[in-house]
């Protein structure tokens, strides 16, 4: 058994953290938002969730590397550089309200043009931020 | 004594405490030791060098630019963002030895992602070009000659504006900023001469930019421009109104990428600037109330398997003229109507790095002055 766990134990961990890991199968059931950042941009720009759902954000470079912090969020992923993978979150849209996601790894001169906003729409009755 | 009994539970709790050590360890390492994973230091910048070489004439060696960019975050909502260039490797005080430049430095204030405040010195967002100019988002190892004899990229100056982002991808831009000095515009590159640079730029009058950008479709970026600014503080008795009009397109999928750009330049009073750039100089410039400029360019990706096996091919056409529209009495001068053909590769290494060649045959319409048969290769990157 503990020969076993050896083996497994770095195989899992690669499997884990190689970021061009293949995804599972709708993600578990979860809607996968594809995102590419590319200097100095992010698309889609804007990301629409309904309140309560869960998301998987997969965001991908089309250049070097970037970085995707949703404030208030919780994400704060580093993008590798194109054809090196993609970075993923996952995000449930607890809270209502608009939320700014932007690069937070310094990309260049127009770093600070590279933000975008997620919308958690709001059910019927609920407060939003 | 540990009875076999109990000996089982502890081995399997030691089992997966190693276990878990190891996993921890292994993305430890998968995180930080990942030779492709890159990294940033305190300074970030690009640079470029080039071998260009034009028929009948000998092969130089430049390195064009070596810029070093600076920021620094206040707060998340309060950045600083600085650029500093040198060109052609070595500053003489004369711009033909080289040039140190302030090309940015600005505050950046992030209010709204709709409405946010940018002071200092800044880019004219003016074209595909002049905001994005490092080597590894352009083909061909020189700017493209519309981008650089139209609009005459790198275009900047001291001014305050605002930018954002609406709806659905709508982007804008808008300044204010310092004009140019119309006595420094001449007949073969328009405008260019006339940047003030934020160098104690005159504000007796002021110039107004804008740019807005549509990213709502898929793969597709359209882009227009505008500038405009009443530029005759050196010759105030004249009413020299420079107005720069961009249009722009990109579109890229898969291993297509396609761009376009028109750009016109109008000179208001130039047949009077003329005469007074005549009177001061002895000569007169010879410029046109309108420049005119306009490219089309097709890259194909045809190795498309991610650095280091990432190439691009590509062709550009471009016709640029600086003598498009001449105020009456004057006759245009017909090599400085112009077009190129230009073909090239562009090889990535990494994406942040370009390795470029590239032939172009540049024509005139004179039919005194002679074509000309340039191959140029180059080496820039970016981080």
């Amino acid at each position: 058994m503990m020969f076993r766990l050896l083996v497994l134990a770095p195989l899992l961990a690669l499997t884990a953290t190689s970021p061009g890991a293949a995804p599972a199968a709708q993600s578990q059931g979860v809607r996968v938002i594809e995102i590419v950042a590319e200097r100095f941009e992010f698309w889609p720009s804007r990301v629409i969730v309904a309140h309560g759902e869960e998301v998987e954000l997969r965001v991908r470079s089309f250049d070097t590397i970037h970085g995707f912090r949703i404030i208030g969020g919780g994400a704060n992923l580093v993008v590798p550089k194109r054809g090196k993978g993609y970075a993923t979150a996952r995000f449930t849209g607890t809270v209502p309200g608009r939320y700014t996601f932007e690069c937070n790894r310094m990309c260049g001169a127009g770093h600070n043009f590279m933000r975008g906003e997620l919308i958690v729409r709001a059910a019927a009755g609920t407060v939003g931020r | 004594m540990i009875s076999p009994s109990a000996t089982c539970p502890v081995r399997v709790v030691l089992a997966v405490v190693v276990a878990g050590m190891l996993v921890l360890t292994g993305t430890a390492r998968a995180q930080q030791a990942d030779p492709d994973a890159g990294v940033t230091g305190p300074l970030s910048g690009y640079m470029d060098f080039h071998f260009n070489k034009a028929d009948g004439e000998d092969g130089i060696v430049d390195f064009h630019r070596f810029v070093l960019l600076l920021s620094h975050s206040f707060s998340s909502r309060i950045r600083f963002v600085g650029e500093i260039e040198i060109e052609h490797a070595f500053v003489e005080g004369l711009e033909e030895s080289g040039e140190l430049e302030l090309e940015q430095a600005y505050l950046d204030f992030l209010i709204t992602r709709a409405v946010n405040v940018r002071a200092g010195m800044v880019l004219m967002p003016v074209g595909i070009i002049n905001e994005r100019h490092e080597p590894p988002v352009f083909n061909g190892v020189e700017r493209p000659f519309v981008d650089t004899v139209i609009i005459p990229t790198t275009w900047f100056d001291a001014g305050v504006g605002i930018h954002g982002e609406v709806g659905r991808g709508l982007r804008y831009r808008a300044y204010v900023t310092a004009p140019l000095n119309s006595l420094e515009f001449t007949a073969e590159e328009g405008i260019r001469g006339g940047l003030q640079k934020g160098s104690n730029s005159n504000v007796r009058n002021i110039a107004l930019t804008g740019r807005a950008e549509y990213l709502g479709i898929r793969y597709l970026t359209l882009g227009a421009s505008v500038w405009s600014g009443e530029s005759s503080f050196a010759t105030p008795r004249l009413d020299v109104s420079a107005t720069v009009g961009e249009m722009d397109a990109r579109y890229r999928r898969d291993r297509l990428e396609l761009r376009g750009e028109f750009a016109q330049v109008s000179i208001g009073d130039a047949a009077r600037l003329n005469d007074s750039i005549g009177r001061l100089t002895g000569v007169s410039p010879n410029l046109a109330t309108a420049l005119r400029g306009y490219y089309g360019e097709a890259a194909y990706r045809i190795w498309n398997a991610g650095s280091p096996r990432d190439l691009v091919v590509f062709f550009r056409y471009e016709n640029f003229d600086t003598q498009f529209r001449m105020p009456a009495g004057f006759q245009p001068l017909k090599q400085f109507d112009r077009d190129a053909w230009v073909s090239g590769v562009t090889y990535y290494p990494d994406p942040d790095i370009a390795v470029k060649a590239d032939y172009i045959y540049l024509r005139n319409q004179s039919g005194v002055f002679a074509n000309r048969h340039l191959v140029n290769v180059g080496l820039g990157w970016w981080f």
